[in-house]
């Protein structure tokens, strides 16, 4: 976001922007940036790895020592380690998705899975002192719950009155996949980000339940549900159907 | 590695042909070496402090992240779902590399690190945030901050 750099700048804040999308960058010219060649999501690269966080961190605190030029983009130099796939990694065990994949049997499988994974989940706590679950303010089983009213077409008003329905969905699934993504990470494997999206999207049941509500509400009258389920929903590499 | 050329054709056009604001002018602030800067971390990755409000959408404004936040206590509410989220769910500092600086004040190598830090969320309009980042430089200021650097997601 380039564009901040030169407000904070005009304000006397001297600033360096990172750019993993270096066409914007070249178009908002901010003062400085250091362009990195990391997947979009992890602007200092590997997650776990402080010295090479720290080289991707120096390089861009080093261009506030530069004179004066045009605008500056310097481009670092190495890719991610990590974001190769770890052939050590295997996903947790989960149920088959359900043949049946009406909204019912899928809200079913989704419940189950949250209870075969949460063991796996305590791992991952264990292991990392963290979870990234919370956006929705919900506990996972409530997020897992209004998430399969939503496949029953039975939820109704929002849980939480500072957001409409649609967006709690949106917070729940986000909750969701985050509960996932870290209980297939927990353990020693380190896979990387494409492993564990395929995983997700190809062999859980969520993964099924997050497609069919995105294709229930495409169509929705609901313009900001329209919206949110065409959106923001499925990731645009997952979207079914999707090159 | 991930390049544009690596995302999905229709994504990668989207992105890179996204509308850029543009500025006549060419800001550049100069400032003491870097051993003598006060850092700050300013996020266009829709972080939030857990059970603060995540950004609605492409909200304009920006969350405040105390220097003392723990790692359970960050969240990213951004608005897009076409970026990576395990890296940050395994290590913060892909994302908010606070460690990273404190470390680095800690071996002299930049001055010290600001009181607090600042999250956007970064598909927001630029022209409706620029009142929230101006406002923000004066936040900045009063807090001695003279670098500051911009990771997006």
């Amino acid at each position: 976001m380039s564009a901040l750099a030169h407000y904070l700048e005009e304000e006397g804040v001297a600033s360096v922007a990172i750019s993993l999308i270096r066409p914007q960058t070249e178009n908002t010219k901010p003062p400085r940036a250091l362009w990195v060649p990391f997947e979009l999501g992890r602007p200092f690269g590997p997650p776990s790895d402080p010295g090479f966080q720290k080289r991707v961190i120096l390089a861009a605190l080093q261009l506030l020592e530069r004179e004066q030029g045009l605008v500056m983009i310097e481009d670092f130099p190495d890719d991610d380690p990590r974001a190769q796939p770890d052939p050590r990694w295997r996903p947790p065990a989960v149920p088959a998705p359900p043949a049946d994949t009406s909204a019912a049997a899928l809200a079913a499988q989704l419940e189950t899975e949250i209870d075969v994974l949460a063991s796996v989940h305590e791992d991952w706590l264990a292991q990392t002192g963290r979870t990234t679950v919370g956006v929705s303010g919900m506990a996972i089983t409530e997020s897992a719950r209004y998430i399969a009213s939503w496949l029953h077409g039975t939820a109704s008003s929002s849980p939480r009155e500072a957001f409409s329905a649609p967006l709690m969905l949106r917070f729940a699934i986000d909750d969701l996949k985050a509960y996932y993504l870290e209980a297939g990470a927990a353990g020693t494997a380190k896979p990387s980000s494409r492993q564990l999206g395929d995983w997700f999207w190809n062999d859980t049941a969520a993964g099924a339940a997050i497609q069919a509500l995105r294709a229930a509400h495409l169509a929705s009258e609901d313009e900001r549900l329209k919206l949110i389920a065409g959106n923001f929903l499925v990731p645009a590499a997952r979207v079914r159907g999707s090159g | 590695m991930t390049r544009l050329t690596d995302l999905p054709p229709a994504q990668a056009q989207r992105l890179a042909e996204v509308e850029c604001p543009h500025f006549e002018t060419r800001p550049w602030v100069i400032g003491p070496a870097l051993a003598r800067r006060r850092v700050a971390i300013v996020s266009s990755a829709g972080l939030v402090v857990r059970g603060e409000t995540p950004f609605r959408g492409r909200d304009p404004d920006y969350r405040v992240i105390p220097g003392e936040t723990k790692p359970n206590e960050l969240l990213i509410s951004h608005i897009s779902i076409n970026f990576d989220r395990t890296g940050f769910q395994e290590d913060w500092n892909v994302v908010f590399p606070i460690d990273r600086l404190n470390e680095l004040a800690d071996e002299g190598v930049i001055g010290s690190v600001a009181e607090a830090h600042y999250a956007f969320m970064g598909a927001s309009d630029p022209l409706e945030m620029e009142p929230h980042a101006r406002e923000l430089a004066g936040r900045l200021k009063r807090d001695h901050v003279d670098a500051a650097i911009l990771p997006p997601v």
